[in-house]
């Protein structure tokens, strides 16, 4: 039970922005992806999601490729949370969170309320249903977008199939105490069984909390494996051009 | 049919319900109202006591209800089509004229105003050539459209709007030339065609419209569900199952159906797709299964008041009820930019 990445590359006319990336998003686990800016992270995240199709190589579902899965199916067995945009008309946050609720026949159902009782609780915004969403904080609004990303995964198949969230730097600005509110959901996604894909940016987060780090520099998969593996100083400094050191006692990497 | 309609009364909520029924009273009511009243007032509950001369029947049954039909059927389908391109573009100034559909029309239309009596003078389907020509104007401008922005994925709708705005000037040089080379007998129907008017329509030529634009319309409510989604963000609907081509595609045809054969009957009627989603998302909320079936009720109450209004403000004369909508829908105009420029 995994998403498996093989060989993929893409490129833009002559502009190579992925060579032969290969990797394994596993059932129960979380594989954080960095790398430096404009390393390929987001367009990565674009292939596996489905959104882009690569120039060479294959992503693979749980062994069915993902080009012969159709967008209703991909839907149910993956979410996807991107830096999204702003919401032009006045949804309320319910609504909001609604969207993300695939059954849309069983709409006024016990399923329904369960859904999105455990969700709103689990992201503690129950208090905002009924507001506006367009006056909420900016790290309100990305809460809301994550409860719509975790509701989406509440469908009817939910006991039978796999289900991969995929999150581009989805800590982006939250304070630290909803940053770490984040993170431990979606440690304990894991643990119900979700595989999760994230791009992050903080180098501490991802040793602490990843199951498997991935690097990308230029397009390539340079070290790959659990944090204690890649968490090098000689790595992290060549990936990022800059002295970065690692902390064996604390296990704390320091940069500056 | 039942199935959709058991769909739409679950996603709306008890408030919009309440909504959606006074506004088919008022209709009900409005049409009533307009209907009786004119150059000579009668009460319609004369017609079904059979208390009516012959000549106020005459007006009745051949002037006066297919006219206030028409205004409420184009008045639901340019507010209808209005607030689904407001959902498609995700932009709040958004309207049938404003991607070029309606200019597109009123070119096929004024082609065959002026042009129809050189090349068929005798021609059996004249009444027809007018809305014929209008539709044909509207789809060959929504094909123009597609092949421009076919290329572009996602980032497709920005092109779609500047290309919007070319055609609109395009369509605005064919009229200008049509206009020139005009006679003076075709110069005073294009005028007064331009400035809109639901005068002079007969029940051969607006039952196919009726019923065409009416079942455009209930086609059009089914996919309310996936415009909600797109006000995510064409990427993020995308991954939540909505094929974004598809929908852009039924969005843009029913807008070109409804559209097309409302310009070619009434000429063009400013500003009514722009103002009547605004109110109805003032009234109840913005989750489309409501917003537009109420939408369409909305316009076709105010269309109706309008073509009143044009008929009884200067009586016997009559006022273009292009010239009332457009007087009260430009200030609202005004008011929205400068709210958002407040924002």
């Amino acid at each position: 039970m995994s998403i498996e990445v093989n060989n993929i590359s893409y490129s833009i006319k002559d502009l190579q922005i992925l060579r032969d990336v290969s990797l394994k998003i596993k059932k129960n686990e979380v594989l954080s992806l960095l790398g430096p800016n404009g390393s390929g992270k987001s367009t990565l995240l674009k292939i596996i999601s489905g959104d882009i199709n690569p120039k060479s190589g294959s992503v693979l579902f749980d062994d069915i490729n993902l080009n012969n899965i159709n967008i209703i199916d991909r839907a149910r067995i993956r979410s996807v949370m991107s830096q999204s945009q702003d919401i032009i008309y006045d949804f309320s946050v319910k609504e909001v969170i609604e969207m993300g609720w695939l059954e849309g026949k069983e709409f006024i159902t016990e399923k329904f309320d369960n859904a999105l009782y455990k969700v709103g609780i689990e992201c503690e915004i129950s208090h905002l249903f009924d507001k506006s969403f367009n006056q909420l904080s900016g790290g309100e609004k990305r809460k809301v977008h994550f409860a719509r990303t975790l509701i989406q995964m509440y469908n009817r198949d939910f006991e039978t199939k796999s289900r991969y969230i995929m999150l581009d730097e989805p800590t982006a600005n939250l304070d630290i105490s909803h940053e770490l509110q984040l993170i431990n959901i979606l440690k304990k996604k894991t643990l119900e069984g979700f595989g999760v894909f994230i791009i992050l940016h903080d180098l501490n987060l991802a040793y602490h909390f990843s199951d498997k780090v991935a690097f990308i520099k230029e397009g390539k998969i340079c070290a790959f494996g659990t944090p204690d593996e890649v968490f090098k100083e000689k790595i992290l400094t060549e990936i990022y051009g800059l002295d970065v050191s690692f902390d064996n006692s604390t296990k704390k990497i320091s940069y500056y | 049919m039942l199935n959709g309609l058991d769909r739409f009364f679950r996603y709306i909520s008890l408030k919009q319900l309440i909504i959606f029924n006074v506004l088919i009273l008022v209709l009900i009511l409005t049409m009533t109202v307009g209907i009786s009243k004119g150059s000579f007032d009668f009460s319609v509950l004369k017609y079904f006591t059979g208390n009516l001369t012959t000549l106020e029947e005459e007006v009745l049954v051949n002037i006066r209800f297919p006219r206030v039909l028409l205004a409420a059927v184009v008045g639901a389908a340019l507010s209808m089509s209005g607030a689904c391109l407001q959902g498609l573009f995700r932009n709040p100034l958004a309207d049938p004229g404003l991607i070029g559909v309606s200019a597109g029309a009123a070119l096929g239309a004024a082609f065959s105003i002026v042009m129809s009596a050189e090349f068929f003078p005798d021609f059996l389907f004249t009444p027809y050539l007018l809305p014929l020509s209008a539709i044909l104007g509207s789809a060959f401008v929504i094909s123009i459209l597609f092949i421009i922005t076919r290329g572009f994925g996602f980032e497709g709708m920005t092109y779609m709007l500047l290309a919007g705005i070319a055609i609109n000037a395009l369509a605005g040089v064919g009229i200008g030339i049509l206009t020139y080379i005009s006679d003076d007998a075709e110069l005073r129907g294009l005028t007064f065609w331009t400035m809109g008017s639901f005068g002079g329509v007969t029940w051969n030529l607006i039952i196919p419209a009726i019923v065409i634009i009416l079942s455009t319309i209930v086609w059009t409510l089914r996919i309310s569900r996936k415009l909600d989604l797109l006000q995510l963000g064409e990427p993020e609907a995308y991954r939540l199952g909505v094929d974004i081509k598809k929908l852009r595609f039924d969005i843009i045809m029913s807008s070109a159906i409804i559209v097309g054969i409302s310009v070619s009957l009434t000429g063009m009627i400013g500003f009514v797709g722009l103002v009547v989603p605004h109110l109805v998302r003032l009234f109840g909320g913005v989750n489309h299964h409501y917003l537009l079936a109420c939408s369409a009720l909305t316009g076709a109450i105010l269309m109706v008041n309008a073509d009143l209004l044009s008929r009884i403000l200067i009586q016997p004369a009559e006022l273009p009820v292009g010239l009332i909508t457009s007087a009260i829908g430009s200030p609202f105009f005004l008011w929205l930019i400068f709210r958002m420029r407040k924002k």
